[in-house]
């Protein structure tokens, strides 16, 4: 799995997994949240579109970044999920915390 | 159509996850009948059950487990057997954790995605068995 990262505006830092978020790889994620929430950057999209496979390890990992952003006094959101991901969300019903927006634009656009 | 088997062997280390999805992309295009839904769902449950076992694998000496996939016309089920520790399992009414858990969602997910989901220990070995009836008609 490849991990980036971007600023845009308003201090919002997209991350952005390319791969299969699974339990070999769901660290990667939680690391480069960190690395990031340590640079003082709280408002954090997680960018779902190249995320072909997410199983309960990505799942999990994404609920600690989440808990990681709001302990920073932040938040953290996701975008554009694919089928197989939001399957997950709401069987797991973590869609109730992990709201899915359409797009990383619209995440951020309503406080 | 015709019942169709598949069966893998996997030993972990150094064996992953990547050969079960493996497996299945090479079933799902020997199958083209089976819905892509149902495909989805398999899958997840599948890998979810894997890691289950491969994580296991990490506190020894390793995990071989053979697996078989078998597509017939009204239900798509997998059996796994393992040589890894026994597991304090209780699939039975599993329930989801608390949404702001970080882990043990893995099982209550298989049987969230799954019709049939068991778990027995026979002969030092660890047999699992998971299947989703197919909504083709």
């Amino acid at each position: 799995m490849e991990i980036s990262h971007k600023a845009i505006s308003d201090g919002v830092v997209v991350v952005t997994p390319v791969g299969k978020l699974n339990m070999v790889h769901a660290h990667h994620l939680r690391e480069e949240v960190d690395a990031i929430l340590a640079k003082g950057q709280n408002r954090i999209v997680v960018d779902l579109t190249n995320v072909e496979f997410l199983d309960s390890s990505g799942l999990g990992a994404l609920i600690g970044c989440l808990k990681a952003a709001r302990q920073a006094n932040g938040n953290l959101r996701i975008a554009s999920p694919t089928e197989q991901v939001k399957l997950v969300l709401q069987l797991t019903n973590l869609d109730r915390v992990l709201t899915p927006y359409t797009s990383v634009e619209s995440a951020y656009v309503i406080e | 159509m015709n019942a169709k088997s598949h069966t893998l062997l996997i030993d972990t280390p150094p064996d992953t996850l990547d050969a079960v999805h493996k497996l299945l992309r090479a079933i799902w295009d020997s199958s083209p009948e089976v819905d892509i839904q149902d495909q989805m769902r398999f899958e997840t449950a599948l890998i979810e059950l894997a890691s289950n076992i491969f994580r296991h694998a990490d506190s020894g000496s390793g995990v071989s487990c053979s697996l078989s996939v078998h597509i017939s016309s009204d239900k798509i089920e997998a059996s796994l057997r393992d040589t890894g520790e026994p597991g304090d399992i209780e699939i039975v009414d599993v329930q989801m954790p608390d949404v702001l858990a970080e882990s043990g969602r893995g099982l209550a997910l298989i049987s969230a995605l799954m019709d049939e989901f068991t778990y027995e220990r026979i002969d030092n070995h660890n047999v699992w068995h998971i299947a989703k009836k197919t909504s083709r008609s």
